[in-house]
């Protein structure tokens, strides 16, 4: 079932006195009255209506093997054995080629709707998945900061935390980059198991529980109620927007997450951020990776390109941009198993049809190593302050980011129009 | 009771009320009994009895008994399983194992090897962090613990990046040794903790190329907080702690590497070392201040005026910066038992498990359900904090899945699933799994770790030094036998005993109990019906003592319940 297209606020208004009301309401286009619908939140999903999708591919992407430099003998110099020869690639230029198994990003590419940044990492790279992906979760690398890059993006852009569930987190655990100081972020993995396990017969009980006393309280027993009713109503809506949910498109064999966020957008969720992982260190290609990374990113492209064809499909295009990235890449030379090991800095690819297609930040060489790795020629945070100003509209990345990270125009269109 | 006052209470306002909550706070609350021998003391008493915890003895603390992983030659341990072949390769030897003269894979013996010690470290350091929580949930002096779980956050270090799980042990027994005593003395041995050292890279500070990692965080997480000194003094403070760094588990100053220059440091000018790098930032006022307001917001709450933060800062200074006597006048003051600090703080999930069990009496660490796994679920896995920050409490520890999942913590501690469980210590993962399978069943090792569906002619001819895959099987196999078991026992109590010993008689009484024993916060007076009305269903009776035979399991899911309600999060 294709999802009707979303109804602006006057449309919405103008329904309502028409006498729809259920119509609009049961619609899952805002139910005023539930806390993670709130009026406030309506307000701000309406004033913009852009949302980010962050994909993580956990385990360090071999970056040299997913835009691969074919133009360059010093990439197959030092990869005799996994050095993909071009006659197997799909070509972007006369340099670069995805994998074969990649049609979908090819498409997206040559659409124009998609940046991709060459050479992406940090000064004093951690070669420990752990850390480094850390560094990339709070946007502080070699710091200690509490709270994620994308929480306090949420913070600066909704201080209050008004809009409930700006932040969305696609995983069964929390994420480090959602965490906020004012915003709850909404964490599930499969929508029908996001639910407190009760006994049969204690299930009658459990609404009743979890209801606030009256009389005195304070802003940490507030909170907490709030958090409860919005864990209770989001667990129905979440569910009931998954369970409302069909596409005819096809996301691939390894779903891993970005079928649940179209399902929430096809449902008019207010949420800004959504944040997706790639599970289980699935990148970690040390061994025989040559079979393995090429299936790993035929599941991620096929998904990912689903994903922004569904959301064309739902007249959403416009609105939605995808940031891609892994931890680290791998080194340069290819290791005596036939796989790769931990490396420094990989591409990252910013997707979406709001995108000016294209290839940002210097090539790095693939001669001029440091100790066998690529010298990064982008800071990541580059990426983030781009998205932060010029996808989210917040002004001021510097006070997300700590510092002053010179964007990237990928939304060029955007700011001369 | 007023707010922000820090005059002691008055022993006539001293009641079981706020002995509950000074055990919640100073400790990890518990029993009704417990909280009743709190009550029957003066306040002085009471908090002397928590803070004063010397005098309580630990013989009842069992200690770490190590698995015995390690030996010397696990020394210097490789960074990375490239650097160990390849000192292997250069050297003939790494970690103790020789490279094979001939025959195939010379290398495999040095990369088992490697692996084991990953797999041996991880499996030993959340053998460490279980010895842990069960002192917590054991010791009769919970603020000694309750105490090096703040420091742990405080100095937060990773294992992680340690790789070396006796290097935890050091800096746990450094923190709970220093846990009330002078923070200046703690700082000091902090600074050189070995784990501390390797944590931020002390190894790479030396003279003429300074790493600013240490210099950096004493300032911005340990003393001063952000905005209380340059960059330059960063710089400046780094060169002073050149040279700093460790022999194994012991503190060593490399003279040649050390920068015995002039350096400028917070406006004062010296050859300044470490120690008086460390003795300059405990001058600045700032420093008493971060320290002091940080406990404040770990035992009392967040919020505080200005004036207050500066006050708390003038009472750890008064006190020259002796952490008990601070603690003492903390516990003792109105502003600790006023209304704004009852019932405000969410648990951690630390501090939610182990008050869990000591709420029901139980008095050593279930082996079901899993620490680790329910830690990793909710959030906080001790010795593996997330970034050298630590975590970020309050209402950082709660989303809507996690009061789901926090409900179901409390449903595995009073119905532990034996039948369903699986030791997380003996899952590999699939693809260890996978290849255990094939060389079992006799396959070769290169094609027993193969991808599935690879095609065995990509490796034709590729003659392996070593292979990564059987490799990890190999330590991870190792590790497991060496490792000494985690027993997997449920929590043993009884909710009906300890209703019934209390007095209980009916259904409504048994609801009240556990109500007052689990929650400091109310529960509306229709959830409070529901729940005896539900009692008295599944019993057939509003008599406990006619159910008696059949009582726990009602109870237990009526405890469920209540800890499920959005108030059990709160201390």
């Amino acid at each position: 079932m294709a999802k009707t297209p979303k109804l602006t606020g006057s449309e919405k208004e103008a329904m309502l006195q028409a006498g729809f009301g259920s119509l609009v309401l049961g619609g899952a286009s805002g139910i005023t009255t539930s806390p993670v619908w709130s009026k406030v939140a309506e307000a701000q999903a309406e004033a913009n209506d852009r949302i980010l999708v962050i994909v993580e591919l956990s385990g360090g992407n071999d970056g040299l093997n997913t835009v691969v430099p074919y133009a360059d003998d010093a990439y197959y110099n030092a990869r005799p054995h996994l050095g993909i020869r071009d006659n197997k690639l799909l070509k972007l230029d006369d340099y670069f080629g995805f994998q074969r198994t990649m049609p979908g990003f090819e498409r997206l590419y040559k659409d124009g709707m998609m940046g991709i940044v060459h050479g992406v990492g940090y000064d004093q790279p951690s070669f420990s998945h752990f850390s480094s992906m850390a560094f990339w979760q709070t946007g502080a690398p070699n710091g200690g900061e509490v709270y994620g890059w994308l929480g306090r993006l949420a913070d600066a852009v909704d201080p209050l935390g008004h809009t409930s569930n700006f932040l969305v987190n696609i995983d069964d655990h929390q994420s480090l980059a959602v965490r906020a100081m004012n915003h709850v972020p909404l964490v599930f993995d499969n929508p029908n198991n996001f639910t407190l396990s009760a006994f049969h017969e204690e299930k009658q009980l459990v609404k009743a529980i979890s209801a606030p006393a009256p009389g005195r309280s304070n802003a940490t027993q507030d909170f907490l109620f709030d958090v409860a009713a919005s864990a209770a109503s989001s667990e129905q809506l979440v569910r009931d927007a998954w369970n409302s949910y069909q596409t005819p498109v096809n996301y691939g064999l390894a779903r891993f997450g970005l079928d649940r966020v179209a399902a929430l957008i096809a449902a008019d969720f207010p949420t800004k951020v959504y944040y997706v992982p790639y599970r289980n260190n699935a990148f970690d290609t040390h061994v025989y990776q040559g079979d393995l990374h090429e299936r790993l990113w035929a599941y991620t492209s096929d998904h990912i390109t689903a994903f922004v064809r569904d959301m064309e499909r739902l007249g959403r295009g416009d609105d939605v941009v995808v940031m891609v990235f892994s931890e680290f890449g791998r080194r340069v030379a290819e290791n005596t198993s036939l796989g790769t090991d931990h490396g420094t800095a990989g591409p990252a690819f910013v997707i979406g049809k709001p995108v000016a297609g294209g290839q940002y930040g210097g090539i790095p060489s693939l001669t001029d190593l440091d100790d066998g790795n690529l010298k990064f020629t982008t800071d990541y945070r580059r990426i983030y302050s781009t998205l932060i100003s010029g996808w989210m509209g917040h002004e001021h990345p510097s006070m997300i980011l700590k510092d002053e990270f010179k964007p990237l125009p990928i939304f060029g269109r955007q700011l001369a129009a | 009771m007023q707010a922000e006052i820090l005059a002691p209470i008055a022993p006539a306002q001293w009641s079981y009320d706020l002995a509950a909550h000074l055990l919640e706070r100073a400790g990890f609350g518990g029993t009704p009994a417990e909280i009743r021998r709190l009550a029957a003391m003066t306040p002085e008493q009471a908090v002397s009895q928590l803070v004063d915890y010397e005098r309580i003895g630990d013989n009842n603390l069992p200690d770490f008994e190590e698995s015995g992983f390690w030996d010397p030659s696990l020394k210097n341990f490789p960074l990375s399983r490239p650097a160990a072949t390849e000192l292997g390769e250069r050297s003939g030897e790494a970690m103790g194992i020789k490279v094979k003269p001939k025959g195939d894979r010379p290398l495999q013996p040095i990369t088992n090897r490697f692996f084991y010690w990953l797999r041996a470290t991880v499996l030993e350091t959340h053998r460490l962090a279980g010895w842990w929580v069960d002192r917590m949930v054991r010791t009769g002096r919970p603020l000694e613990e309750k105490m090096t779980l703040f420091w742990h956050g405080h100095f937060a270090t990773s294992e992680e990046k340690l790789r070396d799980y006796r290097k935890m042990i050091v800096q746990l027994d450094m923190l709970r040794r220093g846990a009330t005593g002078n923070f200046a003395d703690l700082l000091l041995a902090v600074a050189k903790d070995p784990a501390m050292l390797i944590f931020l890279d002390a190894g790479q500070n030396v003279k003429g190329a300074p790493n600013e990692n240490f210099g950096r965080e004493v300032m911005e997480l340990f003393t001063m907080g952000v905005g209380n000194y340059t960059e330059r003094d960063i710089r400046e403070a780094a060169r002073a702690f050149t040279g700093w760094g460790n022999d194994d588990l012991s503190f060593v100053v490399d003279a040649g590497k050390h920068d015995d220059g002039v350096k400028q440091f917070l406006g004062r000018t010296g050859k300044f070392d470490g120690d008086d790098i460390i003795g300059i930032i405990l001058e600045q006022p700032q420093t008493a201040n971060y320290i002091a307001a940080k406990l404040y917001r770990f035992f009392v709450r967040e919020d505080m005026t200005e004036a207050f933060r500066a006050r708390l800062g003038d009472l750890l200074r008064q006190n020259n910066y002796e952490i008990a006597p601070f603690l003492r006048t903390l516990f003792l003051s109105e502003d600790f038992y006023s209304e704004p600090s009852r019932g405000t703080h969410i648990k951690s999930p630390t501090e939610l498990i182990v008050s869990t069990y000591r709420k029901l009496g139980v008095r050593e660490l279930p082996g079901v359900p899993d620490l680790y796994t329910v830690s990793k679920t909710l959030g906080q896995v001790l010795l593996y904090p997330p970034t050298v920050a630590g975590w970020g409490e309050g209402k950082a520890w709660i989303t809507p899945g996690l009061l789901f999942e926090r409900a179901n913590f409390a449903r595995e501690v009073l119905f532990p699933n034996m039948i369903g469980f699986e030791d997380p210590n003996f899952d590999p993962g699939g693809e260890i799994r996978r290849v255990n399978r094939n060389i079992l069943a006799g396959m070769e090792i290169t094609a027993a770790t193969l991808e599935d569906g690879a095609s065995p002619s990509m490796v034709a001819g590729i003659r392996e030094d070593f292979n990564t895959r059987y490799a990890s099987l190999m330590g991870y196999s190792e590790a497991l036998r060496r490792m000494k078991p985690v027993p997997r026992t449920a929590a043993q109590f009884s909710l009906a005993d300890m209703l019934l010993d209390a007095g209980a008689r009916t259904t409504t009484e048994a609801v009240d109990r556990m109500l007052a024993q689990f929650l400091l916060v109310p529960i509306t007076a229709e959830a409070r019906d529901a729940l005896v009305a539900f009692l008295d269903e599944q019993l057939g009776t509003s008599d406990l003592a006619a159910a008696r035979s059949y009582l726990e399991q009602p109870l237990r899911v009526a405890a469920h319940l209540i800890m499920s309600a959005p108030q059990y999060q709160l201390a």
